[in-house]
């Protein structure tokens, strides 16, 4: 017979192969080294994937998982404390992060978003360009936590947009919002920070779009303590392989960052870490 | 917690609590029983998120989504399988939900030929077959997910075919078949992996190569 296929030896050496057409490979097998070397290699490669060292869970994942099942007890726990007239679960579409909970009682290094208000870099570095970028920013901006709820906030900050006759620079409600594939780390947060807003001053940034109208509410929540103008950077990144929106504002001669999680918004924001930047001096 | 939970207490209760035992605390309010389920099982689950979706960040993803989701619909566990074998159904399907999710930014090269090509002809130093493990995962990442989540199952984490069938929801005949399909797609990259020893001695590298 002709050399039969790999798949077809994999097959058969699996028992998928029966009666007549089993016999014969069996027999080709006998006689061809080709193919019996071939069948061999097949039964070797579950002796060399077994042989595979097993990952072992890396603590960070182990220990977020830790608190994220210590969420959901607490939760579970706090919703049969009430009475049974609320529903023990809202309806909420899928989250990734169960934000109310998680973020409030234990900073878990997930989702995050980076609000930085900088010093040295004036919000028109930011704003400048930005008037070519769409306000695209509805679908990428929440994978799913935020919703309603920002409403009112949104309303008045895409308001203010409107009314005034070119892209208010003075506003920290219009803003650009740079992606980039930063991952920041809460040990190096300070550190990658300033040398992401070094870059930023020097060239236009990467892809940018403006604010949606729920991350216009977190930014404005998060820097709530800042007055406007200040707003250094605005910029979507991962904080610990996390989507996460990191805001950099400036106040009193220094930086203050803070990274969020993406479903940060007017109502609730999910302030995972923040930093404090050594005033970026001049420049 | 107040003590009207319908347990003895706490898991010192007895020294090695079954799984059964430890999912059946958590249903009747116990709020330590399912993080001891999930201490008790991590490892195992982590690898099969880790091989299934190819991407330690995913798999962290993933595996908190089956968390979750685990912890709150334990109650739909039946008992007709072992709590192990529903824990696992819940991570793989939270992994193949993501990878479908995900189709847009494939994580895969889901069989790609020539990717596998490429990454032969990318690494010609034999000394390199010594990672094996980097090997390895390169290789589980050429295959289609449904493929690679059998294969990983029996061949890796040595799952019996039925359970491997029971965990994926799919008949033992398919996990057969899928990790049969698998491994005929590994084979050109494993004869490359052993290449420098007795593989070359009878096999020309790859099968269709010569004349």
């Amino acid at each position: 017979m002709t050399h039969p296929e790999s798949g077809v030896l994999a097959e058969f050496r699996a028992g998928l192969v029966t009666g007549r057409r089993r016999a014969s490979i069996a027999s080709h097998l006998e006689a061809c080294d080709r193919c019996a070397g071939l069948s061999d290699q097949l039964g070797a490669i579950p002796v060399l994937l077994a042989a595979a060292p097993p990952p072992a869970m890396p603590d960070d994942v182990a220990r977020r998982l830790d608190l994220v099942l210590a969420a959901e007890a607490a939760k579970r726990d706090s919703s049969e404390r009430t009475v049974d007239d609320s529903p023990p679960h809202l309806p909420e579409p899928r989250r990734r992060w169960d934000f109310r909970l998680v973020t409030q009682r234990i900073l878990v290094p997930a989702a995050a978003v980076v609000v930085l208000a900088a010093g040295g870099f004036g919000l028109n570095r930011v704003i400048g360009g930005s008037s070519s970028s769409s306000a695209a920013s509805g679908s990428e901006a929440a994978p799913a936590a935020a919703r309603p709820a920002n409403g009112t906030a949104a309303a008045r900050s895409e308001a203010t947009s409107r009314s005034s006759a070119h892209p208010a620079i003075e506003s920290p409600l219009n803003f650009p919002v740079v992606n980039s594939g930063i991952n920041y780390l809460r040990a190096t947060l300070a550190q990658q920070l300033e040398t992401e807003l070094q870059k930023q001053a020097q060239s236009a940034a990467g892809p940018q779009v403006l604010a949606s109208g729920s991350l216009k509410g977190c930014v404005q929540r998060v820097t709530q303590g800042t007055r406007p103008g200040t707003l250094a950077l605005v910029e979507r990144a991962h904080f610990h392989g996390q989507p996460a929106i990191v805001i950099v504002a400036v106040s009193g001669g220094h930086d203050t960052a803070w990274v969020t999680a993406p479903g940060c918004s007017a109502s609730s924001d999910h302030v995972l870490a923040t930093a404090t930047l050594p005033g970026t001096s001049a420049s | 917690m107040p003590a009207t939970v319908p347990i003895s207490g706490p898991i010192s209760g007895d020294e090695w609590p079954s799984d059964t035992e430890l999912l059946r605390r958590h249903v009747g309010g116990d709020s330590d029983a399912f993080g001891e389920l999930f201490r008790r099982h991590r490892d195992r689950l982590w690898a099969v998120a880790l091989r299934t979706v190819c991407d330690p960040e995913e798999a962290a993803d993933a595996l908190q989504d089956a968390m979750i989701s685990a912890f709150r619909r334990a109650s739909d566990f039946r008992g007709d399988s072992a709590v192990t074998t529903w824990l696992h159904r819940i991570v793989v399907n939270a992994c193949l939900d993501r990878l479908r999710r995900r189709a847009v930014r494939p994580v895969t090269s889901a069989g790609d030929e020539q990717a596998l090509e490429a990454l032969l002809a990318h690494d010609p130093d034999p000394a390199r077959a010594t990672d094996t493990r980097l090997d390895v995962d390169a290789a589980l990442r050429m295959l289609p997910a449904p493929q690679r989540a059998a294969l990983v199952m029996v061949d890796m984490l040595g799952f019996s075919v039925d359970d491997a069938a029971a965990i994926l929801d799919t008949s033992p005949g398919t996990v057969k078949s899928r990790c049969a399909r698998a491994r005929a797609r590994l084979l050109p990259y494993v004869a490359h992996l052993r290449g420098n020893r007795s593989a070359t001695e009878r096999v020309s590298p790859a099968q269709g190569g010569d004349t």
